[in-house]
């Protein structure tokens, strides 16, 4: 460690690791970074103050969001319409360039089926399936599946030296791990076949159990939702017929990408029990997927400044005095509350590091406004790399 | 209106952005109930064990088990149901071909919704239950629901099927279960909201799509409001940070061990603390005026966070009581 970043390391209550020369490096060396953690902590505001700083330091930068915040999404110049990233030139200083883009799922699984699709009339045979439009729209991990199917396609480009994407706020937001396969098991040919496919084009001899499973399940599912959806689902699989394999690669693809080490994970939470919470199980998780696990953030904290302790029978005397006292008194029961509450965040904090106690940690305190502008995105980075 | 709700309805289903803290609610919307006399059951549905660790129990299984006092709690484990479900149905031959978890998986997606049919259907089926020997029954049922993103596809799932399905028992049940959510006098939607942009613009965008699916809205709960010891004396702030001399004087006066920069904290802290109050204000008049009449409860941030039955049984007290944070939005200051 550099004399540096061990002055930092020992200045930064509760994490052993400078979380924010971590981050510096992250920013400044990776091709990708991933932010994720339960909804509501600031993800998306700090992917993209990473994004800018990254982009300010001379990087030319990409940010993929899912769900941004409508003020942060027109400082960024989002729009939902093109699915495909634009720059973001007004205010960027230094000599880098930074792009955005908002994640369409639907347009994006729809761009993908036509990647795949041996011609147009394959391709517009699926589009216009009920199935599958109730699938690639409501099928739970489509949307995290899809954002990682962008962020592949993005970093083919080659346009970008890093990406950098939040992820959707799923019950468990790593779904995205298992979404390639989870999508995979769904097209899977043998699955279909199990399902629709007539007993008796199956097979014969040790297939026969099969058979028998076969004719089961076909009217299992006849009997729960009746024939119709069946049907449909029979010509969603006819008509996906040869695009497996396109399918399957793909996922592979981008799960090696997730896993290279020129990608880094940033685990975002709040002091909240349920947000620290999140972030060790996303911390585990990503752990036991040897996925490269960069820095927790925890934004939102709430600090207390510096202000000898005053004895409660002098409170309580100002407390009844004249006007000015009076004031004085409420003015250091609020500076007591906010010590309370940030001592019961560094608590939870710090349970949280002790059990992943190798992972830098940055702390963003509180601010006082939100995050809706470029200034606000640097005041956050400002914070996030100090 | 809440302690008439509470009192009235059978089924309340918490639902809101991410984070901003539904179980929290659900616990304590939940224990107000079972204080003023009703059997309660609080049930999670996302496989979190989001309610055993708000009260602090170990983790809840698929069994009603109690909570706190007057509270059951139970946790319906999605893809345990659709095991259950399925085995009912003769799909076992096809589970060891196949193994479970790529059986369900593949079932809800085959069908989609078909795994928050058997969710919607475990809450009707608690909620109607008649007492019976040997049975548990309740009075009110408290949902913590899917958030706002999800809220209406899974509770409209058994019709969403129920319309490509003519026939089956999903189709009967999808009847019974949307009897149950579309009559006011049963049941009610209860929104979590933050005294911030994002939520409050998905809680308005939420109303407006429950609204749409003719799903009876109940009151918004504002969760984590800051509180506000200044009031009208917050505007002397920016004069006191100039010049504290007042501030001294009291100290001084009373023995209080206080330097300039001392008081300068303490002063930039209650700035810094009127800000944020003012921001919260804000945004609670937007959401106000955006709900058009659907009364909004506030709920303190709590110090500690919302840990264990006590911090639940306060919260659930504020939620009843007509104390500051039922209060009409003050003016703008």
């Amino acid at each position: 460690m550099t004399p540096a970043r061990a002055r930092k390391a020992r200045g930064r209550a509760g994490s052993k690791v400078a979380g924010g020369s971590r981050l510096d490096e992250v920013v400044r060396t990776a091709r990708i970074v991933v932010c994720c953690g339960s909804g509501g902590v600031g993800k998306t505001s700090t992917a993209a103050a990473l994004a800018v700083r990254a982009a300010e330091q001379g990087r030319r930068t990409c940010v993929l969001t899912i769900d941004p915040a409508r003020r942060l999404a027109q400082a960024l110049g989002l729009d939902l319409l093109s699915n495909s990233p634009s720059p973001v030139s007004k205010g960027l200083r230094g000599s880098g360039s930074l792009d955005a883009m908002m994640l369409d799922m639907r347009r994006t699984f729809d761009e993908l089926i036509e990647r795949y699709a041996r011609d147009q009339q394959q391709a517009d045979r699926i589009l216009a399936n009920r199935f599958y439009q109730r699938v690639s729209s409501t099928l739970a991990g489509t949307q995290e599946y899809m954002a990682m199917e962008k962020l592949y396609e993005l970093h083919e480009s080659r346009r970008w030296e890093l990406l950098v994407v939040d992820t959707p706020p799923t019950r468990s937001a790593l779904d995205f791990l298992d979404a390639p396969d989870n999508l995979n098991e769904l097209l899977d040919a043998r699955m279909f076949r199990l399902l629709i496919a007539p007993a008796q084009r199956i097979g014969r001899g040790y297939l026969r159990g099969l058979n028998l499973a076969t004719t089961a399940m076909a009217r299992m599912v006849r009997r729960l939702t009746g024939s119709e959806l069946l049907a449909e689902v029979g010509e969603f699989f006819a008509a996906f017929g040869g695009m497996y394999e396109g399918f399957r690669s793909r996922a592979q693809h981008v799960y090696d990408l997730l896993k290279d080490p020129g990608t880094q994970f940033v685990v975002v939470a709040t002091p909240d029990a349920p947000a620290l919470r999140e972030a060790a199980y996303l911390a585990g998780r990503l752990a036991s997927d040897r996925m490269p696990l960069g820095a927790l953030v925890v934004n939102r904290v709430h600090r207390a400044g510096p202000v000898p302790e005053v004895p409660p029978e002098v409170v309580a005397k100002l407390a009844a005095g004249a006007d000015d006292a009076r004031l004085l008194a409420d003015l250091l029961t609020q500076h007591q509350t906010l010590e309370a509450l940030a001592a019961a965040e560094q608590r939870r904090v710090r349970e949280l590091t002790a059990s992943v106690p190798s992972l830098p940690t940055v702390q963003v305190p509180l601010l006082a406004d939100d995050v809706h502008d470029l200034p606000g995105l640097r005041r956050l980075g400002a914070q996030l790399f100090a | 209106m809440l302690t008439e709700l509470l009192d009235r309805a059978r089924l309340l289903v918490v639902t809101g952005k991410g984070g901003t803290g539904k179980t929290t609610v659900a616990g304590a919307l939940a224990t107000a109930a079972a204080r003023r006399g009703r059997r309660t059951l609080v049930v999670e549905v996302e496989g979190r064990q989001g309610l055993a660790a708000l009260f602090g129990r170990p983790p809840l299984g698929h069994q009603e088990t109690r909570v706190a006092d007057g509270v059951m709690g139970l946790a319906v484990d999605p893809e345990e149901s659709l095991r259950e479900y399925l085995g009912r149905y003769g799909a076992a031959p096809l589970a060891r071909l196949l193994s479970w978890a790529r059986l369900t998986r593949f079932i809800t997606a085959a069908a989609p919704g078909l795994g928050d049919i058997l969710l919607v259907g475990k809450v009707w089926e608690a909620t109607t239950r008649r007492p019976r020997q040997g049975a548990r029954f309740y009075d009110l049922v408290v949902l913590d629901a899917p958030p706002t993103g999800r809220i209406v596809p899974f509770l409209r799932a058994p019709e969403t099927v129920a319309e490509l399905a003519r026939v089956g028992p999903i189709r009967h049940q999808a009847e019974r279960v949307r009897e149950l959510l579309d009559d006011p006098e049963l049941t009610r939607m209860v929104l979590v909201c933050l005294p911030e942009e994002l939520p409050v613009t998905e809680t308005l965008e939420g109303a407006s799509l429950l609204r749409a699916a003719r799903l009876p809205l109940g009151p918004v709960v504002v969760n984590r409001v800051s509180a506000d010891h200044l009031g009208d004396r917050g505007g002397r702030l920016a004069a006191l940070a100039r010049e504290p001399g007042p501030l001294a004087e009291a100290a001084t006066q009373a023995g209080a061990e206080l330097d300039t920069k001392a008081l300068a904290v303490l002063v930039g802290e209650a700035r810094d603390q009127r800000r944020r109050v003012e921001a919260e204000r804000r945004m609670l008049r937007e959401l106000r005026a955006g709900l058009a009449g659907l009364p909004v409860v506030e709920l303190p941030l709590l110090l500690d966070g919302v840990t264990g039955a006590a911090e639940v049984a306060t919260l659930a007290e504020r939620l009843t009581s007509d104390g500051p944070t039922g209060r009409a939005d003050p003016a703008p200051a």
